[in-house]
């Protein structure tokens, strides 16, 4: 019915106006894109110290979330040593921005320990006392799991943790993230115990036996969780060293 | 090695692309009625998965990405590119099986075709590019889902033969039935969660 | 859904009359894309955990399957046949991609919700399945009220199966705490006397629940209905 030139013709000349428009579309956008990604990523920082923020979390528009990073949060960017590193390194290292909210935690685990750039926000609050949020990574039942863990000034007790996911189960894994009640168990718990060695916060099953270093695991939901008490212990003993520069 | 196999276990059994994600629902569903015609979607499916994974796996990685070939971030045409080149390859794997096997090819009927706008075709892909694998576990993945998939359909296909002598409410027959079928089978499957086979020897 | 070719009657190209009017309600009801046509199941599942992403959802399927109809129905008679299933798939997919990309600048958390199910629209049979029944062979505005019809069909049950996984699954609709355990919900089950004994049903959370509730709706929609009783 239609010739073989007709047929090219038409399909170059859909091709082209198909491509065009969502090149268009996807250049123009991208601004929008970009600072969408950054505020949610920004909004996932925060989630970890959302007891001390005043106001429910959901309810902060995004530039009060922008707001709340430039005037209070101070990025700091840290490698295995405990040094910081300056902006130029970590653009480098390949991140455009430069800054700690820029780093790809799974990128980054891929890397020998010893290349490893480590993310470290330091918020200010209202009254002047710091808290200091670190970003620990690690794997669920179906793939990674990671989350931002706050700690106060003295680089031991836990103000608050926030947990995310790419694929857990909802109802299941899922409610590392879903539940309310799974991070909070966390708030006041130490890294370190008495005589000073690095305990960090397991989860454990059926019940728990060091009250300063354990967190119940979530029925039904046991390889995730326990995921979350291994993202934690290995996770936050990178930062070790840089926890050392603190102190001094 | 040991990596690889434990991913065709998940991506055929604990990752079921029909009963875990229920993707593929429409032909699924409208196929199972015999054992016979299901059979046959679920081996043209895994033949298609096979090849499509890998190959968008390619397309994704060397065409589409800032660090491929053309070096600029084309991701807008992800969509296009994988829809395309699936409809392509079931377009050829229509004349192969035309030409080098007469009988299976008016087996299929129609169903070859649809295979193009089956879910789990697609989804497959964009679950390749969501978990970013490389390419052996793409091979893997492919092959593994579709194997699932099969298995998903030639299943329910045995059990809704069997329904066909069973009392169930006039309007709950059929299509109803069906549903309630798979979810179960969906809930069966879950219990397969949490199989890792590299723990062994730990 | 068959064409009458008994008088050449001059029809305007746009109207809105008792015809058009069906092509709306016809697929909310009798000719039901999900329960009766038996299409766009896949998507259907995961995204029905909650009430927000069956509304967006609805929304985007309603979205390209009315203007994929009214594409290819003002293209019918140029596109060749040999590349028709080409065609119509990269109208779709250019669509969806349309879709995509609003959604990711408009609301960036439901985006990363939906994630790979907003890519899935591509394959969901209603789209296709219209385009080959009604949009290949009628006429443009015709073809745009059919897909505005089947997409609503189709939204329908995503929104009545989202309502029942939500509420009975987390006690939430449109995140408003109606139903749980704690004082910011309005039912709170530890100090009410009606209520105290119910806990939310964790099976909803899950997917095959999904299976089960659209399974219930189309038995109910059948004993209802019951010119749509499978007699095989």
């Amino acid at each position: 019915m239609h010739s073989n030139g007709y047929i090219f013709r038409f399909v170059l000349i859909m091709t082209t106006i198909v491509a065009v428009v969502l090149a268009l579309m996807s250049t123009g956008l991208k601004g929008i894109h970009d600072k969408n990604e950054a505020v949610y990523n920004k909004r996932a920082i925060l989630a970890s110290v959302s007891s001390q923020l005043g106001t429910d979390l959901a309810k902060l528009s995004d530039d009060d979330v922008q707001k709340i990073f430039n005037e209070q949060i101070e990025q700091k960017v840290i490698d295995v040593k405990g040094n910081e590193i300056s902006k130029e390194q970590v653009i480098a290292a390949g991140y455009k921005g430069g800054m700690a909210e820029h780093i790809d935690m799974s990128k980054e685990r891929k890397k020998p320990e010893t290349d490893r750039l480590f993310p470290m926000y330091v918020f200010k609050k209202a009254d002047g006392k710091k808290l200091y949020i670190v970003s620990v990574r690690g794997n669920g039942l179906w793939d990674e799991i990671w989350g931002n863990v706050a700690l106060d000034e003295d680089l031991n007790t836990i103000a608050g943790v926030s947990f995310d996911h790419k694929a857990e189960t909802p109802g299941l894994g899922a409610e590392i993230k879903d539940n309310a009640a799974f991070p909070a168990a966390f708030v006041g718990k130490k890294l370190y115990d008495e005589t000073g060695a690095y305990k960090s916060v397991d989860v454990v099953k059926g019940g728990v036996s060091m009250p300063n270093h354990q967190v119940d695991a979530i029925s039904g939901a046991t390889i995730t969780t326990v995921g979350v008490g291994e993202m934690m212990i290995r996770g936050i003993k990178y930062y070790e060293p840089s926890f050392s520069n603190i102190k001094k | 090695m040991g990596e690889l196999a434990n991913l065709f276990v998940k991506a055929a059994f604990i990752e079921n692309l029909a009963l875990a994600y229920f993707l593929g629902m429409c032909s699924f569903l409208a196929v199972s009625k015999s054992v016979k015609t299901a059979f046959g979607l679920g081996l043209a499916v895994i033949f298609v998965q096979a090849i499509t994974i890998p190959v968008n796996w390619a397309i994704n990685t060397y065409l589409l990405s800032e660090s491929g070939l053309i070096g600029i971030d084309l991701t807008f045409l992800r969509f296009i590119l994988f829809i395309s080149f699936i409809a392509a390859m079931v377009q050829l794997v229509e004349m192969i099986v035309e030409k080098y096997s007469p009988s299976l090819y008016s087996a299929l009927g129609i169903f070859l075709p649809l295979i193009t706008v089956n879910c789990a075709i697609l989804g497959g892909s964009l679950f390749m590019v969501s978990k970013e694998y490389d390419f052996a576990e793409s091979l893997v993945f492919g092959i593994g889902g579709g194997f699932g998939w099969f298995l998903a359909i030639v299943a329910i296909a045995a059990i809704r033969e069997r329904m066909k002598y069973s009392v169930v409410p006039p309007a709950l027959r059929g299509l109803g039935m069906a549903f309630i079928l798979t979810g179960m089978m969906g809930m069966a499957f879950m219990g397969l969660m949490g199989i890792d086979f590299t723990a062994f020897g730990k | 859904m068959a064409e009458t070719n008994v008088a050449e009657v001059k029809q305007p190209a746009i109207s809105f009359g008792k015809e058009e009017k069906k092509l709306l309600t016809d697929p909310i009801d009798s000719n039901n894309p999900i329960t009766v046509q038996v299409l766009g199941i896949c998507s259907a599942l995961a995204v029905t955990t909650l009430l927000s992403k069956a509304i967006v959802m609805g929304i985007a399927v309603t979205f390209v399957t009315a203007f994929s109809n009214l594409f290819t129905s003002m293209l019918r008679n140029a596109i060749p046949k040999q590349v028709r299933m080409i065609v119509q798939l990269v109208i779709i997919a250019f669509l969806v991609t349309v879709v995509e990309l609003t959604l990711k600048a408009v609301n960036y958390s439901i985006y990363k919700e939906l994630s790979v199910f907003i890519g899935l629209i591509i394959t969901n049979c209603i789209v296709m399945g219209r385009l080959e029944a009604f949009a290949m062979g009628n006429s443009p505005w015709k073809s745009f009220l059919d897909g505005i019809g089947n997409g609503l069909g189709y939204a329908i049950i995503l929104v009545l199966v989202a309502f029942i996984r939500e509420l009975f699954g987390k006690g939430t609709l449109l995140n408003f705490k109606i139903i749980g355990n704690t004082p910011e919900y309005v039912i709170n089950t530890t100090d009410s006397m009606l209520f105290g004994w119910y806990a939310n049903n964790n099976l909803m959370v899950l997917f095959p629940s999904a299976m089960f509730v659209i399974g219930i709706i189309i038995w109910a929609h059948r004993a209802w209905n019951t010119k749509l009783v499978d007699v095989s």
